[in-house]
């Protein structure tokens, strides 16, 4: 997906002024939505908020956009812009029961295993490395590891600087750190 | 720059996402050309992002249902739409006469017809509750969530023939009505008269993508573990333009495409 997602790219020839249509608007943000919910929900769910949350901020987070695109504000890289508000709204919303990254004993643990099907070693070595890997997640840093979650979701530095209000170097440690600390957790 | 030491991960990083201008691109190219130690350094480095985005994609891989919360976000994006700039400046003077004029127009023209021409297919936008109070299966939420395939059925053209008779309609254009389910079968409607009605296309406003929009909200908030699944049965048993404003939060519905 293009980092540069744009009014006019949603819909060539469109750039949203005070005049625009708000029926257009209103297809420009739905398409958005279309392109951007899941990535902007995975990104949501890592800050440990229910489903209704989550749903709740995602509408806040679109009709935000409508409104932004409406008075005639900057329109380069949406995206970037989006997962903006959605960090901030999802900071505000989170509270008590975050979802920390830690490995639950329940009967979903199974369903989340790497291969479909692998024999009971392969599972067990899988499970270790898992759980290694998303303790060492849970451990890092909050801005460290809303870092990572953002460059999984696809962005990049600079707009990965924007969201969090970072330098751009302060992004590239970040992330060389945390890779580091995992890589050096599969070596074990 | 020159690298007569390892490159540090920082850098490595950089070069991977290509973040490095192109000269510094370039010097780190050819460090890695002679430098085994960096270059197993750089692939325990990808090995670490694919380990990372395997387990970020399972812990978090959450997916929306589908029209749902779309639809909430269109009914709401029509109410934003009506008063948004374009709206507000459109809405002057000049726009209230032309629609005062074009009502009238309509006004006049529906009771010419109604005068002329008694309407054939009469509309039929909420059912008839003595005819059809809904009826459900005796099925619980977690199988009413596993289903996988929600879209209605077919109700059987004698079934329909039957739906027509009940409602006085017999003689009408069945062309111009869908038979649905009051309760639709993803929240556990049985295939049983007292849950079909003939639902008017000509209902523009109230119509079946509306009640399908609402369908799927419901089951979402059925699934979910928000409302109880025969709550939502009563929901949209009891009056489903009424709980189509109350989950929508809208007194208009909208056109879904």
């Amino acid at each position: 997906m293009s980092s540069r997602l744009t009014v006019s790219t949603v819909l060539p020839g469109l750039r949203a002024t005070p005049a625009t249509d708000g029926n257009q608007l209103a297809e420009v943000v739905v398409t958005f939505f279309d392109q951007l919910r899941d990535p902007m929900l995975r990104y949501l769910s890592s800050f440990g908020l229910t489903p209704p949350d989550r749903e709740e901020i995602l509408q806040e987070v679109f009709l935000s956009l409508f409104q932004h695109l409406d008075r005639g504000k900057s329109q380069d890289n949406i995206r970037g812009w989006l997962f903006r508000v959605a960090h901030n709204l999802a900071l505000k919303r989170r509270y008590g029961t975050r979802r920390d990254l830690e490995v639950q004993a329940d009967s979903g643990a199974e369903d989340l295993a790497i291969d479909p099907a692998p024999n009971p070693e392969d599972q067990m070595v899988n499970d270790q490395m898992r759980q290694r890997l998303l303790a060492v997640v849970d451990a890092l840093p909050e801005q460290d590891r809303r870092c990572l979650f953002l460059r999984a979701e696809g962005l990049r530095y600079r707009e990965i600087a924007g969201i969090l209000d970072m330098s751009l170097g302060s992004v590239s440690i970040s992330l060389a750190r945390s890779l580091a600390r995992i890589a050096r957790s599969a070596e074990r | 720059m020159t690298f007569d030491e390892h490159l540090p991960d920082q850098r490595l990083l950089l070069d991977m996402e290509g973040e490095l201008s192109p000269q510094d691109a370039k010097l780190v190219r050819d460090h890695l050309a002679g430098c085994w130690k960096c270059r197993a350094r750089r692939q325990d480095l990808e090995h670490a992002i694919s380990g990372f985005v395997r387990v970020y994609q399972q812990e978090f891989g959450a997916e929306l249902p589908p029209a749902g919360p779309r639809a909430l976000l269109k009914a709401q994006l029509a109410q934003l739409s009506s008063t948004s700039s374009y709206a507000s400046w459109f809405s002057v003077p000049r726009a209230l006469t032309a629609a005062a004029l074009c009502g009238l127009l309509l006004f006049g023209l529906l009771l010419v017809r109604s005068i002329t021409q008694p309407p054939k297919t009469p509309v039929v936008s909420i059912p008839d509750s003595r005819l059809t109070p809904g009826a459900t299966l005796l099925v619980s939420r977690p199988a009413v969530c596993a289903q996988e395939n929600i879209k209605n059925k077919a109700v059987p053209v004698a079934l329909q023939r039957k739906v027509f008779e009940e409602y006085g309609i017999a003689g009408a254009d069945p062309r111009a009505y869908e038979v649905d389910y009051l309760v639709t079968p993803a929240l556990g409607g049985a295939d049983d008269i007292h849950n079909l009605w003939p639902h008017s296309y000509s209902a523009t406003v109230w119509n079946a993508q509306a009640k399908d929009a609402l369908e799927d909200r419901l089951r979402q908030l059925v699934c979910d573990g928000n409302m109880d699944l025969a709550e939502a049965q009563r929901e949209i048993a009891s009056n489903w333009i009424a709980a189509y404003k109350k989950y929508f939060r809208t007194d208009n519905p909208l056109e879904l495409q």
